[in-house]
């Protein structure tokens, strides 16, 4: 794979089509940082795509973390040896590393520290839609918010410039839109980092004992004070547009974009305020801006921040001046900034007119199509034996506990195998506590990776409060949903050797469970029997469902040159339909009154032909003869 | 010149790798490109969207109602994602048929193929090619996706050269996948420059 190379060897003044995490990824390069670190996550995950790939290369030292907390903490002994270090997550990440962050502000860091979050208002992949541009209030760090690739890449050269000007740790926050953006990067020099990391004994203490935390803190605020006071003008922040306008907007991150159509659009002509750092905010601008304009409107994603804080300036000092935004309800408080939504919010005050749009409004109802498991995907054969054992074994209404990734799908029809689902490891740690409510039964359902990023210790607190549940660890090699990294479990060839394949079932056994079973979803048989037997144990019960993730099948046979497809004996169709009504693989179909197989996205998995799915045995695998 | 480009498909038919070559293409005349993508949970089987962007733009998403012309993969998701074009706009499709699950597990079928395009030519400029069908011929249907784009380019709907995709398209597929792609190419652009819009049907 050399997908990211160009990256690496892009030349100073050249311009390539980047990915917002691409350009993050070259930004790192470019800022010289020595150490990074991270656990994969969608909206962030393409950065450590690239710097897995070409980190050896560079002479940067890359990590994927068994989780958000242990990536900060190992970035931060990086920055504590004098090193550039950058660690980087999704945003629902950054709460299970907020532990560290709340400190590590407190004692501030040592070699320039940048911290990612990669926000996703409107929730294309996500839980919920924080805006994590709150953490930097919360724990008094400074927030930068780029607008496109170009800034993503330029603007995180300056993180580390202001981490390095007051050694705090600085988040840099993007949302999907900037991440998933693709536009033009004019790429700048490299700069080799510094891998002599030391920790210097200089006195300089680090433990956050009550004693000394007292001392930070107000340390921390004279740094958060003297930032305030720095414009940045010409680097993160410029105002643009006429300046005798009356009205104003003050906007960052993607929300500016949008922003900037509008106005475009409508040939209004006023004057905005961008801001590229958004805490603290930048106290002599914004006051500069408020004393030029009578109305001044805030246009943000996802929360009133920026807008929060504009209004206690103008209370302090410019009560004449009107503020609009999200608070007075102007803009809509949830999702992100749809420009169609901003166009008709602003319509009114800007005064233009929406020519009423000749949108297409078929009042036809399309079939949807929400996300699937993949063809051959083996968590799809887990699911239909849990739900066949749970037939078998006449439980009623147990309660299945689900988790983060592919397999949240199993939420969907036909499996609706999903009652509650959190966030990371949640699925053992509720499961467990429904046993101290309820004596229905329960089936926790989590995979490889988030099982050793959280899961672990869920499973502790299962067995020592001696909870009756079963848990189904669906181990399919990778991290597979965010595009399949590495993790603890990884079989060592599928990564050249970094990683080590540790075993679950070992894991699992130390803590004292007995009932532990391992099999091959694509033996419905076996998985049955095990998931049965599972369910009729005391105590804690686990199911290890192994079996490559099916992208990395495709991948591996491919290689092999080997290609198995299944198709259907129309003969043999009795057209009973349990296979589509209960298998439901996106290869099957039904097409004049009888399934059929598409050739294209079968997999040639072979679970639809077992009996459990086709007790007419009427798929059978396709031959040269065929 | 602005021109706002939609393309529609389901995971996997390469959407992304189209919305590539089409904005890379743009940015080789000189245009100001962005691009918005879909990753993660909604990568593989799903409802797919990439917006392109040509011109000099800040958002990377096309506002509903000013999609100058859409490009579909697929019938169905072509007809989803007209919901954000204006009726009357330019539209290219494949037609091969790909039935989404919720319709299988009810056991129901595809709609008929007719009705969507008597549908679509209704109230759309809509061109369509079995471009499926073309890549299967010359040996890869993965290489549809490069079939339909040489179909636009033929109808002369795309502001950008047959020139510049072509070495798009030498940059972006290794030497093997390469003749394909580039047969698929001319074959799609062959069929674009004598392709028909659609009758109207009122």
């Amino acid at each position: 794979m050399s997908a990211y190379q160009g990256l690496l060897n892009g030349k100073p003044g050249e311009k390539m089509f980047l990915l917002g995490n691409e350009a993050i990824a070259r930004g790192v390069l470019e800022a010289g940082v020595a150490v990074a670190t991270t656990y994969p996550g969608t909206p962030s995950s393409e950065v450590g795509d690239v710097l897995y790939e070409i980190s050896e290369k560079a002479g940067l030292k890359f990590e994927f973390s068994v989780n958000e907390k242990v990536a900060m903490e190992s970035a931060f002994a990086a920055s504590l040896s004098g090193l550039k270090s950058f660690v980087f997550m999704k945003h629902v990440g950054l709460n299970v590393a907020s532990d560290v962050l709340m400190s590590i502000s407190y004692t501030g860091v040592r070699g320039p520290m940048v911290i990612m979050t990669a926000d996703d208002p409107s929730m294309f992949s996500s839980q919920n839609e924080q805006d994590n541009r709150h953490y930097g209030h919360f724990a008094h760090v400074p927030v930068i918010e780029p607008s496109n690739p170009q800034e993503a890449k330029d603007f995180l050269k300056v993180a580390f410039e202001i981490s390095e000007m007051e050694g705090l740790p600085v988040i840099f926050r993007t949302t999907t839109r900037i991440s998933h953006m693709r536009g033009s990067v004019t790429l700048s020099t490299i700069e080799p980092p510094n891998q002599n990391g030391l920790f210097p004994k200089d006195g300089r203490s680090f433990v956050s004992l009550p004693s000394n935390a007292y001392h930070f803190k107000e340390e921390l605020l004279s740094k958060m004070g003297r930032l305030g006071k720095t414009d940045f003008s010409g680097t993160l922040n410029r105002t643009e547009g006429d300046r005798s306008s009356r009205i104003g907007f003050i906007s960052s991150g993607e929300a500016y974009n949008v922003l900037m159509d509008v106005l475009n659009k409508h040939q209004v002509n006023v004057e905005v305020l961008k801001l590229g750092i958004t805490n603290p905010i930048p106290d002599a601008i914004v006051k500069d801006f408020l004393s030029r304009h009578g109305n001044v409107i805030i246009v943000e994603e996802v929360d009133p921040i920026i807008e929060s804080d504009v209004r206690a300036i103008a209370d302090l000092g410019f009560p004449e001046v009107s503020i609009h935004g999200k608070m007075d309800g102007l803009i809509p408080m949830s999702h992100e900034t749809s420009p169609n939504t901003l166009e008709s919010s602003l319509s009114k005050v800007l005064g233009y007119e929406i020519k009423a749009g000749d949108l297409y409004r078929s009042k036809e109802e399309l079939p949807p199509r929400p996300p699937v498991l993949c063809p051959g995907c083996p968590h799809r054969a887990t699911y239909f034996a849990v739900k066949r054992a749970v037939k078998m074994l006449k439980i009623e209404d147990p309660i299945y506990s689900s988790d983060i990734g592919c397999y949240s799908l199993g939420n969907y029809e036909p499996f609706s195998e999903a009652d509650i689902m959190l966030d990371m490891g949640s699925s053992i740690g509720v499961g467990s506590g429904f046993t101290k409510a309820t004596d229905q039964r329960i089936i926790s359902f989590i995979g490889d990776s988030t099982f050793f990023h959280a899961g672990i210790p869920a499973l502790v607190n299962a067995v020592n409060n001696n909870s009756r549940m079963l848990v189904v660890i669906m181990d399919n090699d990778v991290t597979a949903m965010t595009g399949r990294q590495p993790n603890p479990g990884t079989p060592i060839a599928l990564t050249t050797g970094r990683s080590r394949n540790l075993s679950i079932e070992n894991i699992v056994k130390s803590l004292g469970i007995e009932n532990v079973k391992t099999v091959d979803p694509y033996n419905l048989k076996d998985t049955l029997g095990a998931i049965m037997d599972g369910l009729r144990a005391d105590g804690v019960s686990v199911v290890v469902a192994r079996r490559e993730c099916a992208i990395l099948r495709d991948n591996r046979m491919r290689k092999e040159g080997e290609e198995v497809k299944y198709h259907v004996i129309p003969e043999k169709c009795s057209s009973c339909f349990n296979c589509v009504e209960n298998f439901a693989c996106p290869a099957l179909s039904v097409s004049n009154g009888k399934v059929t197989i598409d050739p294209v996205l079968c997999d040639g998995c072979g679970v639809c032909s077992q009996p459990y799915v086709c007790p007419f045995r009427a798929i059978e695998v396709t031959t040269n003869e065929n | 010149m602005r021109t706002n480009i939609l393309l529609a498909g389901v995971g996997g038919q390469g959407v992304i790798t189209l919305g590539m070559i089409i904005s890379q293409a743009a940015m080789e005349q000189g245009e100001k490109v962005l691009m918005s993508e879909i990753h993660g949970l909604a990568q593989r089987g799903g409802s797919v969207t990439v917006d392109v962007r040509i011109g000099d733009f800040h958002a990377p998403i096309i506002p509903d109602g000013e999609v100058d012309i859409t490009i579909g993969m697929e019938p169905l998701e072509t007809k989803r994602a007209l919901a954000r074009a204006s009726m009357g706009s330019r539209v290219v499709m494949s037609t091969e048929k790909m039935v989404p699950v919720s319709l299988s597990i009810r056991h129901e079928e595809y709609p008929d193929l007719q009705d969507i395009v008597s549908s679509i030519s209704g109230n759309f400029r809509l061109r369509t090619i079995d471009a499926v069908s073309i890549a299967e011929n010359l040996g890869n249907y993965k290489a549809a996706n490069i079939a339909l784009l040489g179909f636009a380019l033929g109808t002369g709907w795309l502001p950008i050269s047959v020139d510049s995709v072509r070495r798009q398209i030498e940059k972006t597929f290794s030497k093997k996948a390469l003749e394909i792609n580039m047969k698929a190419l001319e074959e799609g652009l062959e069929r674009g420059r004598s392709a028909q819009v659609e009758t109207m049907e009122h």
